[in-house]
């Protein structure tokens, strides 16, 4: 099991609790007045035969106030991530913080900043310095470069979740596209691990077909469910940070409702992230304020249903290159989510919105992520570490603590260091060629691509994955998503790999 | 009575209020002021909040509510037109939609009605639209241009599927194609094969008129 971070004080709040009751009253009156609409005829059923109001030809569901905070009680406060290699297996929930591997659709060039389809190699080496870093805790295989050349799109996810089995032995997680998620739950329940269903509703309040099917499809299989409710304040959603927490409570005890007429007692937790529009763009604002204080709110909901967070505050940045902006949006949404009582994070690797993923974003975001899960853990309190007695007998200058057995014993304990940074003194900087951050996280790129051996996969493992690619392959090319030329690109691009 | 007509025409646009512009529409129809004309103040109307945009003294959200107010308003004077023998006026056909498997409407909403109010006749098919449905709906219209967006990762390579298959139903060449989406970039947009990207929502409406040889 890994550890993770555990928060060790109160945590933030930016809302009082009586308006967080107004905000979940608010939403209970939204999912009873109003409801969702649900375009899945086994689903509308199930919502009927359990005390809703179903409107079958508006496809519309009223959810009395009463059952959903009897699913709010049936989610477990913790589950289950089960990693190939167990000792990556995480146990989500409670004051437990862990970060996720990002995303980003294509590979960057940091020296033109300009973006391409990643190839297999870069994805293979991506996922080694995934399982090396040792504060991205949860793989995200399948969500990043998701452009990759010569594999046809119907099986790039497919394709991902693949390399991410064979390069690392962590956690790893799914989406749902195209009947794709049938495949990755096959391959890893004879893997014997579980893959966290990522499910996303669309808003304002609607659950379209595939989603639908992509819950019953993980809950089935007793996979653990992150519905997210994903949405710009002002379009998607309210402009107001209090509206837009209603609307973002309502959707998520929707698809908990859902999920627990499933598969009563599923582990879920929910994935958020409200972020402003740019209102003369038309596009997402990242690292905004108002997305740290909406996370936090949402936040403070779960905390109170007690149901693991899941944020995206500091997911990705609007920067284009590895720069100051990409450092600062990142770090603030991820530090307040943090210490307002996230669970898990997903963080590492990518900026551009989502167009970019990089292996050396991903090397130093592991020193944001260090630093947030340092100042998490606290202060430890008690006789040693107060060490009165060593104040006392050093006394004043010339006393000092580099001679001191207190001082050997607990700096590296009680200090963080990043491994990416600069730190160098001026004259050896200038000296050793002007090294910045980007520089040294080239050098611990190609470090870690000579030394780390993630846990081979077993013959038995691979042909498991094998086999059910092939049989994957085989389905869409039968339903035609595969043509006969990409059939060929495809299979010369496997092999030559 | 004219001249006070087209004025509350080009006040009700401003002003962001549908049922007025629909109003003095029907007004505009009853009092037999030439429809084309009235078209014309709503165009100048639009145009005053398209500057105001540009030079940042209007956002997103007064383009958009202009937009619906003069979208409440154009049908009832495109009917008079077509009543009169004239022919209704637009840049360009436009089917527009999400790609199969995306869920994100508002990208592609804000496209549609400012396109819309820029003059093309916009056939929106909505989100989660499959290359089938892409196809039917240009044979159908006899669209001019396919704008299609995918906001995520996972999606935005549908876009591809669709131009592709548009290839082996033999119609690629006769409608141009836009695509948008938070994922992708001009270079992604190159490489699957479309005509045009454009990052933002007015951005698509001169990248429209540009590939319908109507002005940039």
């Amino acid at each position: 099991m890994l550890k993770g971070f555990t928060r060790r004080f109160k945590a933030l709040e930016v809302v009082t609790e009586e308006e967080l009751d107004a905000i979940h009253r608010g939403a209970l009156d939204v999912l009873e007045t109003t409801g969702v609409r649900v375009e899945h005829d086994r689903a509308l059923k199930l919502f009927a035969k359990n005390d809703c109001q179903v409107d079958f030809e508006e496809k519309r569901v009223r959810i009395p106030p009463w059952l959903v905070e009897d699913c709010l009680r049936k989610c477990p406060s913790s589950y289950l991530a089960k990693a190939r290699d167990p000792k990556y297996d995480l146990r989500i929930g409670g004051n437990t913080f862990y970060f996720l591997q990002g995303m980003g659709m294509r590979y960057v060039d940091l020296d033109t900043w300009e973006t391409r389809p990643a190839t297999i190699k870069e994805h293979r080496e991506a996922m080694i310095v995934a399982d090396a870093l040792e504060n991205m805790h949860f793989a995200g295989a399948y969500e990043f470069y998701m452009d990759r050349a010569g594999i046809p799109s119907c099986m790039v996810m497919l394709e991902n979740l693949a390399s991410g089995l064979r390069y690392s032995g962590k956690a790893e997680h799914m989406g749902y596209s195209l009947d794709c998620e049938k495949f990755a739950i096959k391959m890893a329940k004879e893997l014997g691990i579980n893959l966290q269903g990522e499910l996303g509703m669309a808003t304002p309040l609607t659950f379209y077909k595939e989603v639908v099917d992509a819950t019953f499809s993980f809950a089935e299989a007793g996979f653990p469910l992150s519905p997210a409710t994903v949405f710009t304040l002002g379009a998607e959603g309210p402009a107001t940070l209090a509206a837009a927490t209603v609307l973002a409570d309502a959707g998520m005890m929707a698809h908990i409702v859902m999920g627990q007429l499933i598969k009563p007692g599923i582990g879920i937790s929910i994935q958020h992230g409200i972020k402003p529009m740019d209102m003369k763009r038309g596009t997402p604002r990242y690292g905004a304020v108002s997305k740290g204080l909406t996370t936090v709110m949402v936040n403070q909901l779960l905390r109170r249903y007690a149901i693991p967070s899941f944020s995206t505050a500091g997911f990705t940045s609007n920067s284009k290159k590895i720069d100051f902006q990409c450092g600062f949006e990142k770090a603030t949404g991820t530090l307040v989510s943090a210490l307002s009582g996230g669970n898990m994070h997903v963080f590492h690797g990518g900026s551009a919105v989502e167009l970019f993923y990089s292996p050396i974003l991903s090397i130093l975001d592991d020193d944001i992520a260090g630093w947030i899960g340092h100042f998490l853990e606290g202060v430890v309190v008690n006789d040693e570490r107060l060490a009165i007695n060593l104040i006392n007998e050093v006394g004043p200058i010339p006393g000092h603590y580099l001679n001191r057995e207190h001082t050997r014993k607990w700096w590296k304990e009680e200090q963080f260091i990043p491994k990416a940074t600069d730190r160098e003194v001026y004259p050896v900087w200038i000296k050793t060629g002007k090294k910045d951050a980007i520089d040294h996280a080239k050098e611990r790129m190609e470090e870690i691509l000579a030394t780390h051996k993630p846990k081979p996969l077993t013959s038995g493992e691979e042909q498991i994955i094998e086999d059910v690619l092939k049989e994957a392959r085989e389905y869409y090319r039968k339903k035609g998503l595969i043509t006969d030329e990409e059939w060929a690109v495809y299979m010369k691009t496997l092999e030559s790999n | 009575m004219e001249t006070e007509i087209l004025e509350n025409l080009k006040k009700a646009v401003v002003a962001y209020d549908c049922e007025g512009a629909a109003s003095w529409a029907r007004k505009a129809v009853e009092e037999k002021v030439d429809p084309v004309k009235a078209l014309g103040a709503l165009t100048e109307a639009i145009r005053q909040v398209g500057d105001g945009y540009e030079k940042e003294e209007l956002w997103l959200p007064d383009l958009v509510g202009a937009a619906e107010s003069m979208q409440s308003a154009t049908p009832i004077l495109n009917e008079a037109i077509k009543r009169a023998g004239g022919k209704k006026q637009s840049l360009g056909t436009v089917v527009a939609g999400a790609v199969f498997g995306d869920i994100h409407s508002i990208g592609i909403t804000m496209v549609s009605t400012l396109l819309t109010a820029a003059g093309f006749e916009v056939h929106m098919l909505g989100v989660n639209i499959s290359a089938e449905q892409f196809t039917e709906a240009i044979r159908e219209y006899e669209a001019d241009i396919l704008a299609m967006s995918a906001l995520l990762t996972m999606t935005a390579p549908e876009q591809k599927r669709v131009i592709d298959f548009l290839k082996k139903e033999g119609i690629r060449d006769k409608v141009k194609i836009m695509v948008g989406g938070g994922s992708i970039n001009a270079d992604f947009a190159k490489a699957i094969g479309a005509d045009g990207y454009d990052p933002t929502a007015p951005g698509a409406v001169s990248l429209a008129r540009k590939l319908t040889g109507k002005g940039g």
